[in-house]
């Protein structure tokens, strides 16, 4: 209880403090020095909760605390609107007052009798949600230490310094997800839900540039929506069940599905903006425009992660609700394809991490559509290896980024040279992504083998072709990485140690997850199915695990010890007909001019057709929620 | 218990495999040169090549393309030890495409042209038949019950009289994963211009070794795939697997003697377009009826 208190309101006193710190060196020690305390006490928690009976509800009552959300929910809108104001942008202004009217009214005349007696609680999911937020968040906080050190380098000259508000906007970000997760109290929970919402805008909008103000605004808008749909739900669950605990929900929701239909749609509408699902996931490919650590902080340990975090939660009473689970399964497995098509189209190292991370993102949704056991524990493993690797990924790209001065794939030719142990570090994150034996593809195996279980023939097929589509994506951008000439000058050695540092740990994380897995599954998942199913399941047998986790350390020491030590002859590649010079692949023409051998990456644009594909999959999935929305409440409404 | 199997059907079938392989390499050869009018090279000419290669230099374009080689040559090995023995089929499906990404990496890290457009190539064939070989995992499940290729030996009938339509998908992306013609567009026997060798272009002597013996490893474990269609509970259907296999290997290499490569458009759609039909109402057949 202590523990959780300290973790919601720590992060919050070091954001004041990073406020007031405008010196560098300072801020260096205390976002460190908070990190640490950060992760540290996560683990103690992860430590204490796996040991101990869980879940763990405490019983609590303090009008304060509902009186701080009531002032926060206001905070949050009246802050929307300024900016909309200032920005001229009205359809944000207005959804912003509809949303504080609509939360007023809730607070005063709807919620005002309804106590929670144990409004705080963990489980094992919330367990596993503090490690990637304690662990994951605050590596990546260090990380922004150094990068946006280089960032405002950068800039131009007499540019704001805004790294005082960019700091403590991270660190609130992190206070806010520990609020969604640890609340079972659900108005708490939506408070934490808007305060994600508006950080990730303000951290979009850091550059202040037209485009990232651009770009904020449709992340707020969408995400305004989704808050909308969250009340919505909260008046449902109010007017049909009177509670507004959390887990009462989902128990009154398992015996009365019809009951709850309408508030878990209203809520997996909130999930699906919030993970970035389509027609939604134009905001999150819009956020890249932040700087990178904004764009890791988003993908990997917050923002999205609490839409499926919301979801997965959701689950046991999704699989007896077939017009929600159907919203989710059919958005969820759609996103999954189409963005994994999509992302073969871009050459933009950090959009294609984008679009990967919203097909990942499908998976997990549709797996939480589907419900089952076995669902629920792929959904849980690509929760964690998405967090963990697709750090690693933006936090590499973003290093790069600064010392070749590129983001797009194309110039990422030769980095196997030029950054050794960079590209070493984001090879091992891509395959973490996408190949057997590392988690992702584990998790991907337990989907496929759910999806075929519960006899979806459409899911199946979604995931298949997916699967194929993200193999493509991610080996040619690995291929690009690979490329060895052999004499390129070393240019990492001016990367800072605060990069490196959550860089390694990202990587740790993953070999040690991957071999793991098995522990991983009993301790933490496999507990968490049977409290809250009943039930227990192995999707995959434990010696296929051994047989991964063997071979996740023989692809390790390979490419981490292995690569680079051969003793063969070198000699020039094969360039058909006179080579002028080998190492720069150019050759005499047929008019005796010096011509350069190029390689571009394939894109398949004209195949795959971007804007058709894009165009169907916001059309299909736009309409679906659509009709399924209105086909609760019209089902909500028969109910009186 | 089931690990050490499974490290036993590794080292067989690093002892049994390459011999298997390295003879039906023989025979497409002597086979195809009947096809067109040839003698051919004697049976073990395979072999005899390998053994050459060998027996070479080491020489390379880098220090880790050799190695990427290697590791593949490893995880093809541990694929077919995999299905051999009994195992998971996902499993299996899984290995034998990291062992292909080590491959085209290989390719890849060489940084020449050709190489790069084989792999690039490679990269996309393997996007055109993942889907149908994880649809056929999906249909075997749904007779079987179980992942485990070993299942299949609890069956009254061979599973392939309810998935005989995956069979025949499987069938036309076989001719992708052996890399014949119509569909050798990332590595060819027969020099092409635009291509020279492909994804092996700078791959020579004892690399180039490994990667032959890899190939016939995977034409086993492919034709092994066939032959799974037809195992049912009686000893005598290994016989009857192993017939089929041999007809589907001899069928291949007509297709190989009497199609011209397409465009890669065509290898895509043509691929997918079978998967979607083949998988999906087979496997919808199956879920539904």
């Amino acid at each position: 209880m202590t523990m959780i208190g300290f973790l919601i309101l720590f992060p919050l006193v070091v954001a004041v403090i990073l406020l007031a710190v405008r010196n560098n060196a300072a801020r260096n020690v205390v976002v460190v020095a908070a990190s640490l305390v950060i992760g540290l006490g996560s683990i103690w928690l992860v430590a204490v909760g796996l040991n101990g009976a869980s879940p763990v509800y405490f019983e609590f009552s303090s009008p304060i605390v509902d009186g701080a959300c009531t002032i926060v929910g206001i905070v949050v809108a009246i802050t929307v609107i300024c900016f909309g104001v200032k920005y001229k942008n009205y359809l944000a202004v207005v959804l912003a007052v509809i949303q504080l009217v609509g939360s007023l009214v809730f607070e005063l005349n709807f919620a005002h009798g309804i106590e929670v007696s144990t409004p705080l609680y963990y489980d094992q999911l919330t367990l596993l949600m503090v490690f990637i937020i304690g662990i994951i968040g605050s590596a990546i906080c260090v990380y922004a230490l150094g990068y946006m050190e280089d960032f405002q380098a950068h800039e131009p000259e007499g540019a704001l310094d805004r790294r005082p508000t960019f700091f403590a906007l991270m660190f609130v970000f992190l206070s806010a997800m520990y609020v969604i997760v640890f609340s079972d109290h659900m108005t708490w929970l939506f408070t934490g839900w808007e305060v994600t919402t508006l950080c990730s805008f303000l951290l979009i909008a850091y550059t202040r540039t037209e485009e990232a103000i651009r770009n904020a605004f449709r992340q707020i808008v969408m995400n305004l929506l989704g808050g909308i749909s969250f009340l919505i739900g909260l008046f449902a669950c109010v007017l049909t069940m009177g509670t507004l605990s959390l887990s009462e929900f989902l128990l009154i929701g398992q015996v009365w599905p019809t009951v709850a239909v309408f508030a878990v749609t209203a809520f997996a509408f909130a999930g699906i903006t919030k993970a970035a699902q389509m027609p939604f996931h134009t905001w999150l490919l819009g956020a890249m425009v932040a700087p990178t650590p904004t764009s890791a902080l988003l993908h990997s340990s917050t923002m999205v992660k609490a839409g499926v975090f919301l979801l997965v939660k959701l689950a046991p009473v999704l699989a007896l609700c077939p017009v929600p689970g159907g919203m989710l399964m059919f958005v969820g497995a759609v996103t999954f394809l189409v963005c994994s098509c999509l992302a073969i189209t871009q050459s933009n190292a950090k959009r294609v991490l984008a679009y990967s991370t919203i097909a990942n993102l499908g998976l997990i949704t549709a797996c939480a559509g589907v419900g089952t056991p076995e669902a629920v524990w792929a959904a849980t493993f690509l929760i964690l290896f998405h967090a963990i690797a697709k750090s690693l990924l933006f936090l590499c790209v973003g290093t790069a980024e600064h010392h070749i001065g590129s983001r797009d794939i194309e110039d990422m030719d030769l980095l196997f040279d030029r950054m050794p142990s960079l590209a070493r570090f984001m090879i091992l994150g891509i395959m973490c992504m996408f190949i057997a034996p590392f988690g992702m593809l584990i998790s991907k195996w337990a989907t496929l083998q759910s999806f075929t279980e519960v006899g979806n023939l459409a899911l199946v097929l979604l995931l298949a072709f997916g699967s194929a589509a993200t193999f493509m994506f991610w080996a040619k951008w690995m291929g690009k990485l690979s490329g060895i000439a052999g004499q390129s000058k070393n240019v990492e050695l001016s990367v800072h140690t605060s990069e490196w540092i959550p860089i390694m740990l990202m990587a740790v994380l993953i070999g040690l997850g991957c071999v793991g897995l098995p522990l991983i599954s009993i301790n933490l998942v496999e507990p968490y199915l049977y409290s809250t199913f009943g039930e227990l399941s192995f999707p995959i047998s434990f010696d296929n695990l051994i047989i991964s986790g063997v071979a996740v350390v023989l692809i390790i020491i390979v490419l981490f010890a292995g690569l680079g030590h051969s003793t063969a002859r070198k000699v020039d590649v094969y360039l058909a007909g006179v080579s002028v010079d080998n190492n720069n692949r150019t050759f005499k023409n047929s008019l005796s001019g010096v011509t350069e051998a190029t390689a571009r990456n394939w894109y398949m644009k004209d195949w795959l057709g971007e804007r058709r594909l894009d165009m169907f999959g916001t059309i299909a999935c736009g309409a679906f929620i659509v009709i399924l929305y209105v086909v609760a409440a019209f089902a909500a409404a028969g109910l009186f | 218990m089931q690990i050490l199997i499974t490290v036993v059907g590794c080292i067989l079938f690093a002892v049994l495999a390459p011999v298997v392989g390295c003879l039906l390499a023989g025979l497409d050869r002597k086979i195809s040169a009947r096809m067109q009018g040839r003698v051919g090279p004697p049976l073990l000419q395979p072999y005899y090549d390998v053994r050459k290669l060998l027996e070479k230099d080491h020489v390379a374009v880098n220090s880790s393309e050799g190695v990427y080689i290697a590791f593949a040559l490893v995880f093809a090995i541990l694929a077919g030890g995999i299905f051999f023995t009994g195992g998971n089929l996902l499993m299996c499906i899984f290995v034998i495409t990291l062992s292909s990404l080590l491959f085209i990496v290989a390719a890849y890290s060489s940084r020449s042209p050709y190489a790069e457009v084989g792999a690039e190539r490679e990269t996309m064939q393997v996007m055109a038949y993942e889907p149908m070989v994880l649809l056929m995992a999906v249909a075997f499940f749904l007779v079987t019950g179980s992942f485990n290729v070993s299942s299949a030996f609890d069956q009254q009938v061979p599973v392939f009289t309810s998935i005989w339509l995956v069979f025949l998908g499987f069938l036309f992306i076989l001719t992708i994963k052996l890399r014949k013609s119509p569909f050798d567009l990332s590595y060819s026997h027969h020099a092409h211009q635009e291509l020279v060798k492909g994804i092996t272009t700078e791959m020579s002597g004892p690399t180039l070794a490994k990667v032959e013996i890899m190939h016939w490893c995977e034409s086993v474990l492919f034709l092994g795939w066939v032959g799974m269609f037809f195992i049912w509970g009686n000893p005598i259907s290994i016989v009857v697997a192993i017939v089929v296999a041999l007809v589907a290997f001899f069928l291949e290499i007509w297709i190989d003697n009497n199609f011209a490569r397409v465009k890669w458009q065509a290898l895509m759609t043509s691929a997918w377009v079978v998967a979607l039909v083949a998988g999906g109402v087979n496997i919808g057949i199956l879920m539904y009826l």
